[in-house]
């Protein structure tokens, strides 16, 4: 350094060379890192307990995984993504792929499976499938909803156990057969409720509803799932499926065959592909299915020829459970993507706000609720964040209004593909090691509450569960 | 430059300013080094004003953005060591009023201009960043380093220190 000012500060020190007082005045601020390194140290091993009970969650796999041979009916947009979902979980092999649009799906899936080393055979009918294939121990079925059953029903006569996507049927009669089929041939049949195996969902369930009951008493929930306008899907046309194959599986054009969840006959809207994830959420946090429920709905925006099905729907459950009665209100949207999509349980005591959607979630307490200090100190909630920190620092509050409750963050990480722990799921319970977490009977069940959506839909009025509905 | 004199008590008070600096730098560096994914990118897309041009460019381009993030992080660090440890304390901070520099002219608080990034406060021209660019300068421009700090050993090693 060439400073040239000069300090006279050090009158004892004049000397030239190091001295004992330069030396000690020279590394007067060292302590200063030793308190730094401190604090850190401690800074970082809070975040790795943090992160340690994040992925406590997470299944400990050491050694051999026993290997699990299965095959995809179905290698449409689902399809990919529950085939993206196992190709990173250890011990699984695919052997077989099954889609009627061989020049594209079919050939796309069994490529890219190609590329990580899994050879397989692949079929444009699942019939040709089960005949030919041998030594599966399951299959991923993610077909649109109007092939569920009787697939589902084949494969398991075949032995096999089954994964099928959600919606489990289009038709209750189609998801009654299915429990039949699973309980008569004793395989399992996983439905593709993927929330139900999901770290954040699990903690939420198990921690903050079931053992701590932080939210109190809940009386109504709320859910929606909205999208932005979409394009109606379309295809390459040198690519397009002969009119006869379309035929001989259930449709009567590429339109409908690209756009089946659109179709009478083939899906049910909106309501069943995306509603049926978070009512299924409704019943599974609130312990009971639904007593009644009325819905309003239409296609307000599209054209009705092509969107058959509701791309509107809002509909409010009454669940009687334990505690009392609760509403739910839940809605879809296709016109508008406004806040996305998530469930919000409202107690007494604090509201839970969860998604998906990895970013999302919280707990709130209300202001007169007793504090969750412990509930921080045992890792179930991190701590607080300061209240109303989100609303303009210059609004007055009104007194009439409560004030905006502490926002809590849910510790549980979850970075992976969303399907995957579901996958994880039932792979273990074919090697023995784990039960369903949505066995064919909760599928059922959801889809009773689900499928009265339209029902009420169509009846304009309120319609009334018998409880033995849900159960065969 | 007239010779101007400062007590122990003034050059201690110093001497406190640059290891809270130094700190602020180290754990910013550290804190960003630990969590592995950190990335200017956010802040850099956030910015506005004249200069939103060039930091906007660094953002989108992945190869700049890699080297954008690395000075960063190590920036931070090393000048948050030196400071703490009153080493090169004239460079060090003189780097760190550049560093602060470049954040203040990506997002400055002036007026009509809103940030989706919260802050902790209200700011009008003059924010925290300009605040330690200021202190920083008070740094610099003295030798805390001289009176307690590395430089100190290293000013008597070398004999280029003058009492």
């Amino acid at each position: 350094m060439t400073e040239e000012k000069k300090k006279p500060e050090q009158s004892g020190s004049e000397k030239k060379g190091l001295g004992r007082r330069d030396f000690l005045q020279g590394l007067a601020t060292v302590p200063v890192l030793g308190a730094f390194a401190l604090a850190l140290s401690r800074d970082l091993s809070y975040e790795r307990k943090r992160k340690a009970q994040a992925f406590s969650h997470a299944r400990k796999r050491t050694g051999d995984v026993k290997e699990v041979k299965i095959a995809l009916l179905g290698a449409g947009a689902q399809g990919q993504v529950l085939m993206d979902a196992c190709l990173k979980l250890p011990g699984v092999r695919f052997t077989a792929v099954c889609d009627i649009w061989t020049e594209y799906n079919q050939r796309r899936a069994a490529r890219m499976l190609d590329k990580f080393g899994h050879r397989v055979n692949a079929y444009e009918d699942y019939r040709e499938l089960l005949a030919e294939e041998k030594g599966l121990d399951g299959v991923l079925i993610a077909t649109p909803d109007f092939w569920h059953a009787e697939q589902t029903v084949a494969c398991l006569e075949a032995g096999l156990n089954v994964y099928c996507e959600k919606e489990m049927s289009n038709t209750l009669e189609g998801a009654r057969k299915m429990v039949e089929a699973a309980r008569r041939t004793g395989k399992l049949l996983q439905i593709g409720h993927q929330r139900r195996s999901n770290p954040r969902y699990l903690h939420c369930y198990e921690k903050l509803i079931r053992e701590t009951g932080l939210l109190g008493r809940i009386t109504s929930a709320r859910g929606q799932w909205n999208r932005a306008v979409q394009e109606d899907l379309g295809w390459p046309q040198r690519y397009e499926i002969p009119e006869s194959v379309l035929h001989k599986y259930g449709f009567n054009s590429m339109h409908q065959f690209r756009n089946w969840r659109w179709y009478r006959g083939l899906g049910g809207g909106p309501i069943v592909d995306l509603g049926s994830h978070q009512i299924d959420i409704f019943s599974w946090f609130l312990g009971a299915n639904p007593a009644a429920v009325i819905a309003n709905g239409g296609t307000d925006y599209y054209a009705k020829t092509t969107h058959e099905w509701h791309d509107t729907v809002m509909a409010v459950y009454e669940y009687e459970t334990r505690d009392g009665i609760v509403r739910a209100a839940y809605q879809t949207l296709t016109t508008n993507s406004s806040e996305g999509y998530f469930e919000n349980f409202l107690g007494d005591q604090g509201t839970l706000h969860i998604s998906e959607s990895a970013g999302r979630g919280g707990v709130y307490r209300e202001p007169q609720a007793p504090q969750w200090d412990e509930w921080v100190r045992q890792g179930y909630l991190l701590a607080p964040e300061k209240a109303g920190q989100a609303t303009r620092a210059d609004a007055v509050l009104d007194v009439r209004e409560t004030i905006a409750p502490d926002r809590h963050d849910i510790p549980v990480i979850f970075n992976d593909p969303y399907h995957m722990p579901h996958l994880e799921n039932f792979f273990d319970a074919i090697r023995g090691e784990a039960d369903l977490t949505c066995p064919a009977e909760t599928g059922y069940e959801t889809a009773v509450a689900v499928l009265k959506v339209n029902a009420s839909i169509e009846a304009g009025r309120r319609l009334v569960f018998d409880p033995r509905e849900f159960h065969i | 430059m007239s010779e101007t004199r400062f007590s122990s008590l003034q050059m201690t008070a110093l001497v406190i300013l640059r290891a809270l600096i130094g700190w602020h730098f180290l754990y910013e560096g550290v804190a960003k080094l630990t969590r592995g994914n950190w990335s200017a990118a956010g802040f850099l897309l956030e910015s506005k004003w004249i200069f939103a041009p060039v930091f906007k460019w660094m953002a989108q381009n992945e190869s700049i953005l890699r080297v954008v993030d690395a000075m960063n992080i190590w920036g931070l660090i090393l000048i948050g060591l030196a400071l703490i440890l009153g080493c090169l304390t004239r460079t060090a901070a003189s780097a760190g009023m550049l560093l602060l520099t470049l954040y203040y002219l990506s997002t400055p608080p002036l007026v009509g201009l809103y940030y989706a990034i919260p802050s902790e406060g209200h700011y009008l021209i003059v924010n925290k960043n300009l605040v330690e660019i200021g202190a920083l300068f008070v740094i610099a421009v003295t030798r805390s380093g001289q009176f307690a700090g590395i430089d100190r050993i290293l000013g008597r090693l070398t004999g280029r220190s003058r009492r």
